[in-house]
């Protein structure tokens, strides 16, 4: 498909507003929903503040570039958008800001802002992003990783005598922009019917006890919670040759498995069942651990998938860059940043009729004048 | 609420939590989602989650119950032609199909997209799968916890410098989320679809979704040739002063985040440690506190500050709960919106299906079939109610 073709969204404008003083997990949210919506064709117009949005700072930070262009988080978070800077704290900024969004589809924009209220009436449809659920009383400042306390996603992972430990990345505030980009495409839908959107409110907490609904569907079934099993897990990332590998395998997979290994004390009645596996988990593994140890994860995986058996090996985002898979599929975009150079990063992981959105480098500070937006 | 996909219909062959809830999210936005599942291969929510042995139980399981609910139930063996008539039949009333089958599955139905098309040009076919429709993987198989791994979200997980780890059985994350993605862009094409008369083929790699939720790591590793190994480091984050969990003195994990020079000024006047370093000081001065009590400190210093929850205090807690859980009429627990929609949560209009449960009706209403037609299906095998499978 020809990829100048026009893009799906690409009737919508929708406007994110950076308010000052926002907790940034927040804004991480607010960015990925609207650099979704750029990526599919929306015109996204970006108000900073005349400092910048804060995550221009936030690392992971490139090695060379200007301050305000350094961040590997920025840059990812805003392809495609236009960033007009206008003072929030001032009567003509907030004015302009409200004529922008009364003249868009969308407004996405964090609870608790100055202007939240204000932007929850203009003619555009409000998408929120909050830290709790509304009427939650004041809960005092937030981070990504309270609310996964709070979710009771930490509880997840990590050993059962040892602290929680949080997921790699920023994955609370992303599950909740990935969750805001579709109540925002919920709400173009109903717009482009002319039907009365419904506004949207997203936040943290209750979409990280969404991700995590087998912890609550367990407790109500069990009357006692799930939580971090670490080495008394049936699935353990195990050592090999090259880096690790994790091993995950349904009780219909573990007779393709225990040949695969071929170690004839795993015939033992003992392992026979998934009950009898789980209880004697680490002499399970002890005598598994051999056979990963001598092999590299590209033959365990090879192995494995010839036998339909779906071990994981550990990639690290280097690695990816060079992963057959990804590189065959487009996946990764080489994208050329105005004063950066060359970049590569993940695309919207959907092909559209064989389509891939290639993403626009990520604007600079006040790179379109307020007048020429309007 | 409105209701913005009222008027769109979905057939939804969509399994376990990946292809299901995507089509349970669009059930709640107002769309008649009709699940196809049969006897030889019931949704495996049915069999992983069942609490017994006792005939029914396949109706039972919380699993299947919590992603299902706002569905219709239809069961059609797929491996028989008149199984897959029916499906085509359906499919030329419906706006939407959803799958996460193995890749050749769907072709091997004649439910490709070629021929989903030739019966509905406006089709939408989302497909998601573990490595997308083309390339050297497409055939690999994963389940949960795998795409941990091979998505790089493991690399970037673990304790301070030692092994990765997955997000595991209880989680899944990578199940998780990319509903919340595909719903989204299924939408969208919904929308082109009306606009355009023209369907589309919606190709989903769920491992693709996992990495693209570590993305700015992938863009800095391919700027930055120092940054070619990926260390854990524990409940730590670039550019956080300090962060981690430490145990109050009635023994709840307290997670704290001081996230720079002017919070950890703060941190050591709350708890009297000005020159001592935090990192030590704070995990003492937790140990002496309650929990309550010790958050309550740090959030009135201005300290992000909260203990690590497990399911019994979700569910108790009504308010944490909100919009994303739902008791239904009959004292159940069902999955809510991960959004409120004009301030709302879930409207639960009913509860999921029995297998086969609506066979009948929607092969009657949709189709024109009669009692005589469905009687000879079921005498035939093509519907059941009772599935015939055991381990999944």
């Amino acid at each position: 498909m020809n990829a100048d073709a026009p893009r799906p969204l690409s009737r919508f404008t929708v406007i994110e507003v950076n308010d000052t003083d926002v907790p940034s997990c927040l804004r991480l949210a607010t960015s990925l929903a609207t650099r979704i919506a750029a990526d599919l064709g929306a015109t996204v117009i970006k108000i900073e503040p005349p400092a910048g949005d804060l995550v221009r700072r936030l690392p992971p930070l490139l090695p060379h570039g200007p301050n305000v262009e350094r961040s590997a988080l920025f840059q990812y978070l805003n392809t495609g958008k236009h960033s007009v800077v206008l003072d929030l704290e001032s009567a003509p900024g907030i004015a302009r800001a409200l004529t922008l969004a009364g003249k868009a589809d969308a407004v996405v924009f964090e609870t608790p802002g100055r202007n939240a209220e204000a932007l929850r009436h203009t003619r555009a449809t409000p998408i929120e992003i909050a830290a709790f659920a509304a009427g939650m009383a004041h809960p005092g400042p937030v981070s990504e990783f309270t609310i996964a306390a709070l979710a009771g996603l930490l509880h997840m992972v990590g050993e059962p005598d040892r602290q929680p430990l949080r997921l790699g990345g920023h994955q609370i505030s992303y599950a909740a922009g990935l969750t805001a980009f579709t109540g925002l495409s919920a709400a173009l839908a109903a717009r482009s019917q002319s039907r009365v959107a419904p506004s949207v409110r997203v936040s943290l907490a209750e979409v990280a006890q969404w991700v995590n609904w087998k912890a609550t569907s367990g407790t109500h079934a069990a009357g006692r919670s799930p939580g971090r099993e670490g080495g008394q897990s049936e699935f353990q990332v195990v050592r090999c040759a090259d880096g690790y590998v994790a091993v995950v395998f349904t009780v219909s997979q573990w007779p393709p498995l225990r040949d695969l290994i071929g170690d004839p004390r795993l015939a033992d009645p003992k392992f026979a069942t998934r009950t009898g596996r789980r209880q004697h988990v680490g002499a399970l593994y002890a005598i598994m651990a051999p056979w990963f140890a001598a092999r590299t994860r590209q033959d365990i995986q090879g192995q494995a998938q010839a036998r339909g058996v779906p071990f994981g090996p550990v990639f690290t985002p280097a690695e990816l860059l060079e992963t057959e898979q990804y590189t065959a599929r487009g996946f990764l975009a080489d994208l050329s940043h105005p004063t950066l150079g060359p970049l590569r990063l993940p695309q919207l992981p959907v092909q559209w009729n064989g389509r891939s959105f290639a993403p626009h480098a990520a604007p600079g500070l006040a790179d379109t004048p307020a007048r020429a937006a309007e | 609420m409105t209701q913005p996909l009222a008027g769109v219909r979905v057939l939804d062959f969509g399994l376990l939590t990946a292809g299901a809830n995507t089509s349970a999210m669009l059930a709640d936005l107002g769309a008649d989602v009709i699940k196809i599942e049969s006897g030889t291969y019931p949704d495996p929510f049915r069999v992983l989650g069942k609490p017994d042995d006792t005939p029914g139980w396949w109706n039972r399981s919380p699993l299947f119950r919590f992603t299902n609910r706002n569905k219709r139930g239809v069961a059609l063996d797929l491996k028989t032609p008149e199984g897959q008539r029916l499906a085509r039949a359906l499919v030329a009333q419906c706006d939407v199909v959803i799958e996460n089958f193995r890749r050749g599955v769907l072709d091997r139905f004649g439910l490709d997209y070629a021929a989903l098309r030739a019966i509905n040009p406006r089709i939408v076919l989302a497909a998601i799968s573990s490595q997308g429709d083309t390339g050297p993987e497409r055939m690999n198989v994963s389940f949960g916890s795998t795409l941990d791994a091979t998505s790089g979200i493991a690399a970037l997980t673990g304790y301070d410098g030692e092994e990765p780890r997955i997000s595991g059985m209880d989680v899944n994350y990578p199940d998780q989320v990319v509903s919340l993605f595909a719903t989204g862009v299924v939408i969208a094409a919904i929308m082109e679809a009306r606009r355009t008369g023209c369907g589309a083929f919606l190709d989903f790699s769920q491992r693709e979704v996992a990495s693209f939720l570590i993305g700015e790591e992938i863009l800095a590793a391919s700027a930055d040739p120092a940054r070619h190994d990926a260390r854990r480091a524990g409940n730590a984050e670039g550019g956080v002063v300090l962060q981690d969990c430490w145990r109050s003195q009635d023994g709840r994990w307290i997670a704290v985040t001081v996230a720079d020079d002017a919070a950890a000024a703060r941190c050591g006047a709350l708890i009297g440690a000005l020159s001592a370093p935090l990192r030590e000081a704070l995990p003492a001065w937790i140990a002496a506190r309650s929990a309550d009590a010790a958050v309550a400190s740090l959030l009135a210093a201005g300290i992000p500050a909260a203990p690590s929850n497990d399911g019994t205090h979700l569910i108790a807690d009504k308010a944490l709960a909100g919009v994303s859980l739902a008791w239904t009429q009959d004292g159940d627990l069902a999955k809510g919106l991960p959004y409120a929609l004009d301030g709302g949560g879930v409207m639960l209009q009913r509860a999921a299906p029995d297998l086969g449960q609506h066979t009948e009706a929607v092969l009657r209403d949709l189709l024109g079939l009669s009692a005589d037609d469905i009687a000879h299906l079921q005498a035939q095998g093509v519907t059941s109610t009772t599935p015939q499978i055991g381990d999944v």
